[in-house]
């Protein structure tokens, strides 16, 4: 089981994007995909029809084919593609000068085991805090 | 090798190797100068201590510029090369750290410029790499992306407008990303991270969202593009890394301020925070890995209770070595003789170049612990703004007190004159322009909206809702060169609310006229009406007609119809005249218009007109309360602005609207508007020839209800001079105001 895990080929930028639509709605029709995706940017159903009947083959999206309209789910769950992703080249070797150039609500770095148990003590004071 | 050993013997290496040892102490000083200034100012404000701290990284590379000007025009003329040997063996001398006694002070002098070739890898090291990181980061936007459902992306472009932001800024939920973050500056876009819409509550997403908005607000994605720029220059140094640290560290908490500022409950934003680190760190490693900061710090002091500045040893220390330091080199700077400070300025930089993997130094740490503990923000602790015992001069402290009074003043000035202008009352905006402190602005304007609340008792306030709803709505449709909000069609969104029907006439095209103005085709410009089936205070039925003659997509409200037609809109300007009258109503007099519309849109230019001049009276009030603070009341410019503020005061009790366009009889509207009343009232008209001659009465009995009211009369006359006295009697208490005006039709 392991072994195909690591079989699965890395997705392209076009399969990807479509992964993560799937993650976000969970299990969806081509149509909500597609529907998705173009919110976005514009795409053709077909190529987004096309593209996860790849993916299905490839073993990366499973296709319930239950109903009329076939309903796609990703086959693994996004930790799985972001631990592929995080051996990407470019990722790992600038990945320390790309995080020190966005801005986000939380530094860049995690939080350490100690102050994790902080905030969670925080946290829960908060929530008998607040009734 | 040759030629490098050609080139290290010129002049300009020379110099180079000279700066980057200079920097070594320069740095230093410039570090121990902002520690000392946050300790300081540590009563101050994010902001504040964000300022200073980017004063100073600034500083750094100035510093180093200047050094490197100097030294170049006192260097001699370039040394003749040495024989072949040498060169290959001083390579390895300034890192090896031999003994230094064993060196004469001119060896050591000519091998310092061995120093720049491994400083001109190191920066194109870290300028490569800070490249490669930034396209890494815009592969982001496209790779591994989803829109977002869109009630959030609609949400986002409220808290926008709320912001004041000016540019579109999209949200994405990205899979590769472990933590809410913003990319770009001209295109910005939020990332959330897959499952952080879902897995929040909606007010927790708003917090991060505003965070989010409040650095595109402040432009931080420039400044840090900036701070990286410097870092890598002087990336040996780290002190340049440290007050690096610094400046982001106080960025996010001057964003936190700006999400407290509008959320209102840092507890609960804090606990956000809090949780979208507890979700991160149950997910594996995201693609993008890691660098500074510390969550905690931020949410003690977002939560800290008002504590009082505690008396620490460190800052003080870091003082005193500063002051030692800044003589010694002051010292030493001119001379630049004394022979035992070169070799341990050289083996400082080796000392340096080897910390830069990891640049700790241990009083900067200090310095930074105090320098973020101290401080608690004005909101959460009245006291700390109470006079402190600093050795601060007077001058200083008011010097101080001022640039602060003027930063924070904008944003309650932009409250004032643009969020709430719309709908704030006159005795409010006057009790607003008199708060003295920050405080009692909050506070004010948190009961400001409390009063609104349709539904006190709960959370929500729909009407505050409602009405930053309307202002983004406004912002987002009607916006054309000026924001949404400012246009005729955003003022009237905001004050009505959406009108019941909109007839939308985007190609102008021949407009068919009714029967009654002759029939036939007109050519238009594109035009909108506006139905609204009631307004509260202004009558039933009301129609509103926009027109966009300069075809930009900036429609202005028409007070007639017939205004659409191309040919009818080669009109002077309207001009409004101002005569000072007291007590509870408003006349306006409006030649030349006459039917439903013409008496809304009387209505609308005369509410448009009080509206323009309650914010002249705003900014008077408060331009008069800036020169009061540096004035004596007799100085002039006092004065005129004391002159202009009656002359304005008393132009509000009653106005004349005029506008150009008249036939040979033209249509007068009377409008006597009420101020908010629950009594009745009788109202009794009368316009007359400038020879007294009676040319029409009317009278008009108004029922008694809260809101404003008026009454609307359509007077044909022919051109000339006129006057037309109101008497508006109070029926409950049987006072009665006389209104009188003179106007002229043409």
């Amino acid at each position: 089981m392991s072994a195909k895990a690591n079989d699965l080929p890395r997705p392209t930028d076009a399969e990807l994007e479509i992964l993560t639509v799937l993650w976000s709605l969970g299990p969806s029709t081509v149509r909500s995909v597609h529907e998705t995706i173009t919110r976005r940017k514009p795409a053709q159903y077909t190529t987004v029809l096309k593209t996860l009947q790849i993916m299905a083959e490839k073993g990366l999206v499973r296709r319930d084919e239950k109903q009329r309209a076939h309903i796609y789910s990703a086959s693994r769950p996004r930790e799985w593609t972001q631990r592929q992703l995080a051996g990407d080249l470019l990722q790992r070797a600038f990945g320390g000068s790309a995080a020190s150039l966005m801005l986000g609500a939380l530094s860049s770095q995690r939080a350490s085991r100690k102050e994790l148990a902080e905030l969670r003590r925080f946290l829960e004071e908060y929530e008998k805090g607040t009734p | 090798m040759s030629y490098l050993a050609t080139w290290i013997h010129s002049t300009a290496a020379q110099a180079l190797g000279w700066t980057l040892v200079h920097f070594v102490w320069e740095g230093a000083v410039l570090a121990l100068v902002l520690a000392a200034g946050l300790w300081l100012f540590r009563p101050r404000s994010a902001r504040w201590r964000y300022a200073l701290a980017c004063l100073a990284l600034a500083a750094m590379p100035v510093a180093f510029a200047v050094t490197l000007a100097v030294t170049l025009s006192r260097q001699p003329a370039p040394v003749p090369m040495p024989p072949g040997p040498i060169a290959p063996l001083a390579v390895s001398i300034p890192v090896s750290a031999a003994p230094a006694d064993t060196f004469t002070l001119a060896q050591v002098l000519d091998r310092l410029a061995w120093l720049v070739p491994f400083w001109f890898a190191g920066v194109a090291f870290f300028y490569a790499r800070g490249m490669a990181g930034w396209m890494a980061v815009e592969r982001l936007r496209r790779r591994g992306v989803c829109a977002v459902p869109p009630g959030w992306q609609a949400r986002l472009d409220e808290l926008a407008a709320r912001m004041r932001l000016t540019r579109p800024v999209a949200l994405l939920e990205s899979c590769l990303t472990d933590t809410p973050v913003l990319i770009g500056y001209l295109r910005p876009v939020v990332l959330l991270p897959l499952g952080c819409l879902t897995g929040l509550s909606a007010g927790q997403v708003e917090c991060i969202l505003l965070h989010e908005l409040a650095h595109i607000r402040r432009h931080d994605y420039v400044v840090n593009l900036l701070q990286g720029g410097i870092e890598g220059l002087l990336f040996y140094h780290p002190a340049v890394w440290w007050v690096s640290r610094v400046v982001r560290a106080e960025r996010e908490n001057c964003c936190d301020d700006a999400v407290v500022e509008i959320m209102g409950d840092a507890r609960a934003y804090a606990a956000t925070l809090a949780v979208l680190e507890e979700r991160r760190s149950l997910a594996p490693q995201a693609a993008l890995a890691a660098t500074g900061g510390s969550l905690i710090e931020r949410i003690r002091r977002l939560t800290a209770e008002p504590r009082r500045a505690h008396a620490s040893a460190a800052p003080a220390v870091s003082a005193g070595i500063m002051l030692v330091l800044f003589a010694a080199a002051l010292a030493a700077w001119p001379a630049k003789a004394p022979g035992q400070h070169r070799p341990h300025a050289t083996l400082q930089v080796a000392d340096a170049a080897m910390q830069v993997a990891a640049p700790k130094p241990q009083d900067g740490r200090l310095a930074l612990r105090a320098a973020i503990e101290a401080p608690y923000r004005e909101w959460l602790s009245p006291d700390a703004q109470e006079p402190q015992a600093q050795p601060l001069t007077d001058a200083e402290r008011r010097a101080g007190e001022k640039a602060l009074r003027e930063e924070l003043a904008t944003p309650y000035r932009k409250w004032l004159n643009e969020d709430a202008a719309y709908i704030i009352t006159d005795e409010e905006r006057a009790a607003f322009v008199r708060l003295q402190t920050d405080e009692e602005r909050e506070r004010f304007i948190e009961s400001f909206w409390l009063q609104r609340d349709p539904t006190p008792g709960t959370v929500e306030n729909e009407f505050k809702e409602e009405y930053y709803r309307r202002i983004a709505y406004a912002n987002e449709h009607f916006a054309a060169g000026i924001p949404g909000w400012k246009t005729d069609r955003g003022r009237i969104y905001i004050t009505y609310g959406p009108p019941d029907e909109i007839e939308d006439h985007p190609a102008g095209g021949g407009g068919r006229r009714s029967a009654e103005k002759s029939g036939g085709e007109t050519p238009t410009y594109p035009y909108q009406v506006w139905r609204y089936r009631y307004i509260k205070g202004v009558g039933a039925n009301v129609v509103i007609e926009f027109v966009d003659p300069t075809g930009s997509g900036e429609f202005r409200m028409t007070l007639d119809p017939s205004e659409k037609a191309a040919l009818a809109l080669v009109t002077p300007p309207r001009t409004y005249y101002f005569a000072s009258r007291e007590g509870p109503a408003v006349l306006v007099v409006v030649p030349g218009r006459h039917g439903t519309a013409g008496q809304a849109g009387a209505i609308g230019a005369a509410n448009q007109g009080l509206i323009a001049l309650d914010r002249e009276i705003a900014n008077t009030k408060i331009e008069l309360d800036a020169l009061l603070k540096d004035y004596a009341p007799e100085h002039p410019s006092v004065r005129r602005a004391q002159e202009q503020l009656q002359r304005l005061e008393e132009g509000r009790h009653a106005m004349v609207v005029e506008d150009g366009t008249a036939g040979p009889v033209a249509p007068v509207i009377v409008v006597v508007s009420l101020e908010e009343s629950a009594d009745g009232f009788h109202v009794f008209g009368e316009v007359t020839t400038k020879g007294r001659k009676i040319v029409q009465t009317f009278e008009e009995p108004v029922q008694g209800s809260p809101g404003r009211q008026s009454v609307a009369k359509t007077i044909p006359l022919a051109a000339g001079p006129y006057h037309v006295t109101v008497v508006v009697k109070n029926l409950a208490t049987g006072a009665a105001q006389k209104s009188e005006l003179d106007f002229t039709v043409d």
